[in-house]
């Protein structure tokens, strides 16, 4: 029991991921990860089971996430990198091409600003709603935040010399 | 479908009549940021009634203006197509207004016409705010000018949701303007039903017109 306790600890302090990629063939995660106490880069195979071109690449980088095997070395790797490989090799499995498969991956992972999402339905919305909140999260100040402020006032003045937005048409009666 | 339609008006919305309360409606394209605005405004102190069928959330508030206990219904309306089935009843009584555009994305800014023309259909004088929301995903934004609320002398507030930069700002004005809406719109009212009355019995002796009449008691209640 101590001994897996302390070799826990030792992954953890000791192992900064490097790199992290997909091999198709046999279907396997690879991580490049750096042994700290000896300074040398070394390498992890995580074989990739139970994946068909129909499955769902969340749920597969969540399950590698948790796996207990794995699950200390991937810490530093996030679930949405994770993700993004399953969907390559989803997309090998499919016989796409890289580029098409890094395509669709942009698609399904950025707000196209021309798209009018008052026509879609509640679970494509509920899906461009997700791409946004990566970026809100991100930006977010919570309750619990140590500085949190909940009435935050910044002034910004609409004076005449300030540039156009470039969303107002040029002739008059349009804004 | 049809009976589906007809139930939102059931709301009782007489209450907005009363002297201490006031409706604030939300508008806006899908996923400009209405909710989460409410949201960061509120924090935990919000109890929204969910009215599913109608995509309806209402959020209750009170709110001092001037020393006096304002109880405040926010109305939130999610996703425009289901909108469409209940536009009159939303609008009903409302006292003033806010509209939401997302700076990441032109089409929320473009549509902002369609839903201030909607909006004035229904209530041609309530005051209403301009929002230009999720600043924080490009403070560049806050630089530039918007036409739009320049050619409606609308005011412009720039926010955003997840930092909270200038959210109770815009929200405790809202309620100021909504407030001194209801008052001066009353007081404006009575002034006018004054001078009908007056007419009328100046008139007395000589046939009264029919039109005047007729006006007088057709005139839309103020709210
Ligand atoms: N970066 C950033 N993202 C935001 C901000 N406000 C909202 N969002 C993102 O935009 C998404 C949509 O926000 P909602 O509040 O659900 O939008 P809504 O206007 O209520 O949308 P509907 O109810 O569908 O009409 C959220 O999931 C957030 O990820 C903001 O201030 N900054
Ligand atoms: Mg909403």
């Amino acid at each position: 029991m101590h001994f897996l306790y302390f070799f826990k600890v030792y992954v953890r302090m000791m192992c900064t991921a490097k790199k992290c990629g997909i091999r198709f063939q046999p279907p396997a995660i690879i991580l490049i990860y750096e042994n700290e106490m000896k300074g040398k880069s070394r390498q992890r195979i995580m074989p990739v089971r139970n994946f068909s071109k129909f499955s769902d690449c969340n749920r597969a980088a969540e399950q590698l996430k948790n796996n207990p095997r794995h699950k200390n070395y991937l810490e530093q790797v996030s679930l949405r990198q994770l993700e993004k490989l399953f969907s390559f090799l989803r997309g090998y499995l499919w016989g796409q091409s890289l580029a098409e498969t890094m395509e669709q991956i942009q698609r399904e992972t950025t707000i196209d600003p021309e798209e009018d999402l008052n026509k879609l339905d509640d679970k494509e919305l509920a899906k461009r709603k997700s791409i946004m909140d990566e970026l809100f999260e991100k930006n977010q100040k919570k309750k619990d935040d140590p500085n949190f402020i909940y009435d935050i006032e910044v002034e910004f003045p609409q004076d005449e010399q300030l540039q156009s937005c470039g969303w107002d048409t040029e002739s008059a009666d349009e804004f | 479908m049809a009976s589906d339609k007809a139930k939102p008006c059931e709301l009782n919305q007489e209450k907005y009549d009363a002297d201490d309360n006031v409706k604030i409606i939300c508008l806006g394209d899908s996923a400009v940021g209405k909710s989460k605005l409410m949201e960061r405004f509120l924090m935990d102190g919000f109890r929204p009634q969910q009215l599913s069928t109608y995509a309806l959330t209402l959020y209750k508030h009170t709110a001092t203006v001037d020393g006096k206990t304002v109880l405040v219904d926010f109305w939130d309306t999610a996703g425009q197509e289901r909108f469409q089935s209940m536009h009159a009843s939303y609008y009903h009584k409302a006292h003033a207004c806010i509209m939401v555009f997302d700076v990441q994305r032109k089409v929320t800014y473009k549509n902002l016409s369609t839903w201030y023309t909607e909006l004035r259909e229904f209530r041609p004088e309530i005051p209403c705010i301009v929002v230009a929301n999720k600043i924080d995903a490009d403070i560049k934004m806050t630089q530039r000018s918007f036409n739009f609320a320049r050619k409606f002398s609308l005011p412009l507030y720039f926010v955003s949701a997840a930092d909270g930069t200038n959210v109770v700002k815009l929200f405790n004005d809202a309620i100021r303007l909504a407030v001194s809406y209801k008052h001066n719109s009353r007081d404006f009212m009575d002034e006018v039903l004054q001078e009908l009355e007056n007419f009328d019995l100046e008139q007395k002796e000589e046939e009264v017109p029919d039109r005047v009449q007729r006006g007088n008691i057709e005139s839309p209640s103020p709210s």
